[in-house]
């Protein structure tokens, strides 16, 4: 059941054409996990979130300034190329400016018939935020009126909470199983996971992810898990390179599993549920987007990121982590040095590598093979 | 007068330098209880090192070839040329280097970075802290403790100017023989300023231009060279450097750089009278004994 996930991943696009076919219903693609997905469940609108492709592509330097990060031009690649062409409208909630220009950009250049600027609020650690961003969802749902022609009640936002809920404690529960001292699946396929969760109806989503609990109780992987790794950083779905460090071990020398991340495709977007004990429905959800782990572009004056890292760490018993961004991603590049610091003060070493939008094999495999030699505390060679 | 630049007319391979072998006459392989061999397959050049109880008994440093595993396989005939020892004397052997998956002699591999840091510890002593590789396409920052274990490192990303490729590069355009760069950018009167880019792609526009501009042309060698001294040390730089300071790799045999580098950095490098371009195999010929020794390797 778990292949599942990597099914949805790779057939996002067909995945949800069937889904319009099939409900008649409307997807918007939305470029941050900022948006509130709870809110277009009660329109019985799908959200999708837009991710890259991988592919070197030439579609969007006359769009992108080149110190803009490789994410943002890979999703903007993909409007370009008209991979989401079956989109019934985008919608951005306020992170970066990178990724605001690959919104933009999409917005002037493919006519995407709906689109919406949510202004999510920066200062998340402002006692007025909640407030603020409760006000711009209502101005967001009367957009979702014009889209769907519908009107919603506070039943039907309480019907998306529950909906994006569920999926988001499924995969929490998954992720218990990655504790364990030989995880029953591996850094890839919890990634696959992650982001199918963005391509596909929630629903359907935890039906399988309920199945794949079941299923995780008794798999066993015929694998040495080696070092226990995690990842930080920036968005990150570049499932080849975790391919790639979790088969180090295969050919006898130093191998890992990654355990647990601090990204914005995995635990960032999807740690937090919906406090259902906040009466107003839609002041839930606002608590729920300004109290979750925040993107660094968001965490400020405090740096709470920091101690929701180490806390992860701990608790997945990690030997080591990797530091790993896009290149040029700005909010990431200031955190580096203090999460750095946080971690070995705390006794966990780390190391830093920075993605592009295909990543370099061999540099990547010697860098993180290097890592890993470092981590042995056993050590047989000395 | 400035010096003629040949173009190439008696095809001169001017970046080439002497493949070599060596063996230790004092040791006598038949008694040692552990053989190991360590085997670096790097971008440019592959070394084979045997190990004989922990201390070096042969080495061999060749040229790479397109293939890896044949590279590999060369370099450890070599090494054991005019030894007497059959290959299959060898209990344990690691792969290391860029090529390193693809040592099929070996049985295990390990990166390039942990075996350097090794392997200077034993060329160079156990006080070295801080080791500079710089082999063909790659120049990393090592710091490691007195055993030669890794602390920290850092390499070059993306781009492989100023490495030892690039300084093969620069030899051949400017007809020098690349032993003699070292040396003879130190044949001036007075420094001049570095190259503006170290890139290997631009190397010709830069060179040619400043032939042009009728610099000698041990000049553009010692701009070359001082450049590269101050990418490495940018490298470096970042890493802090502490005391002892080793260098390994091929460029450790161009004074041109080294020299300058070690002006900025204001400290004498380690000396040694081993080849610095067997470290890294050293240290894998090294890991191995002690991964036989302690029943970890096959015996």
């Amino acid at each position: 059941m778990i292949e599942k996930f990597q099914e949805w991943y790779d057939n996002r696009h067909e995945y949800a054409k069937k889904w319009k076919e099939k409900t008649g219903g409307k997807v918007v693609g939305y470029f941050c996990t900022y948006a509130p997905e709870e809110i277009f469940y009660a329109f019985d609108v799908l959200p999708v979130r837009i991710l890259g492709s991988h592919e070197p592509q030439d579609v969007t330097e006359p769009h992108i300034f080149g110190m803009f990060c490789p994410f943002c031009r890979d999703v903007l690649a993909q409007g370009l190329k008209d991979r989401y062409d079956y989109l019934d409208g985008i919608m951005l909630a306020q992170s970066c400016l990178h990724l605001r220009q690959a919104f933009t950009s999409w917005e002037l250049h493919k006519n995407p018939g709906w689109s919406y600027f949510l202004p999510m609020p920066n200062h998340v650690q402002s006692k007025r935020s909640v407030q603020f961003l409760k006000e711009e969802y209502k101005l967001l749902i009367e957009k979702l009126e014009e889209l769907t022609g519908k009107k919603i009640t506070d039943d039907d936002l309480k019907r998306g909470i529950e909906i994006m809920n569920k999926a988001r404690r499924a995969m929490k529960d998954i992720y218990e199983f990655r504790k364990q001292d030989n995880p029953p699946l591996t850094g890839a396929e919890a990634m696959y996971m992650a982001c199918a969760n963005f391509f596909t109806d929630a629903r359907e989503f935890t039906e399988v992810a309920e199945e794949v609990k079941k299923e995780l109780e008794s798999r066993k992987l015929d694998r040495d898990p080696g070092k226990r790794i995690m990842l930080i950083g920036s968005e990150n779905d570049d499932i080849e390179y975790i391919k790639m460090i979790e088969t180090l071990g295969d050919r006898e020398s130093v191998g890992c599993t990654v355990v647990v991340e601090e990204h914005c495709t995995t635990t960032r977007s999807f740690w937090t549920e919906v406090d259902t004990g906040i009466e107003d429905p839609l002041e839930a959800i606002a608590q729920r987007y300004v109290d979750r782990t925040p993107c660094p572009s968001k965490d400020w004056p405090d740096r709470s990121r920091l101690n929701t890292i180490l806390d992860f760490a701990k608790d997945y018993n990690v030997d080591g982590a990797i530091v790993i961004q896009q290149k040029f991603c700005d909010p990431h590049e200031c955190d580096i040095p203090f999460v750095r610091k946080h971690l070995e003060d705390n006794g966990i070493p780390t190391y830093f590598l920075e993605f592009d939008v295909t990543v370099a094999a061999g540099p990547f495999a010697i860098r993180t093979e290097a890592f890993l030699e470092t981590l042995e505390a056993e050590d047989d060679l000395f | 007068m400035a010096e003629e630049v040949k173009e190439n007319d008696e095809k001169q391979e001017f970046w080439r330098w002497t493949e070599s072998n060596w063996k230790n006459p004092d040791l006598k392989w038949e008694d040692a209880k552990i053989i190991t061999a360590g085997i670096d397959v790097g971008s440019v050049s592959s070394q084979a090192v045997i190990c004989a109880d922990g201390e070096i008994f042969a080495y061999s440093n060749m040229r790479t070839g397109s293939d890896s595993p044949e590279s590999a396989k060369n370099a450890l005939n070599y090494a054991l040329e005019g030894t007497n020892m059959p290959e299959s004397r060898i209990d344990y052997c690691i792969g290391t280097g860029y090529g390193r998956v693809n040592v099929p002699m070996a049985d295990r591999s390990i990166t390039e970075i942990a075996c350097h840091a090794r392997g200077a510890n034993f060329i160079y002593g156990n006080e070295v802290r801080t080791v500079l590789d710089v082999g063909g396409q790659d120049c990393k920052a090592i710091r490691c403790d007195e055993k030669g274990k890794v602390i920290n490192f850092l390499m070059n990303d993306k781009c492989a100017a100023g490495t030892g490729r690039g300084m093969e590069v620069f030899a051949d355009l400017l007809s020098v023989p690349i032993v003699d760069v070292g040396e003879r950018s130190f044949k001036i009167k007075e420094e001049p300023t570095p190259v503006s880019s170290t890139c290997v792609v631009y190397a010709k526009t830069e060179a040619t231009g400043l032939l042009r501009k009728g610099w000698e042309v041990n000049e553009v060698l010692a701009a070359y060279c001082a450049a590269m001294a101050e990418r490495i040390y940018s490298l470096i730089e970042r890493i802090g450097i502490e005391k002892e300071f080793a260098i390994t790799g091929g460029m450790a045999k161009n004074v041109g750089v080294i020299d300058r580098l070690m002006k900025i950095i204001k400290m004498d490098p380690m000396k040694t009278k081993w080849d610095t371009q067997i470290a890294g195999a050293v240290g894998a010929g090294l890991f191995g004994y002690t991964l036989v020794q302690k029943g970890k390797g096959r015996k």
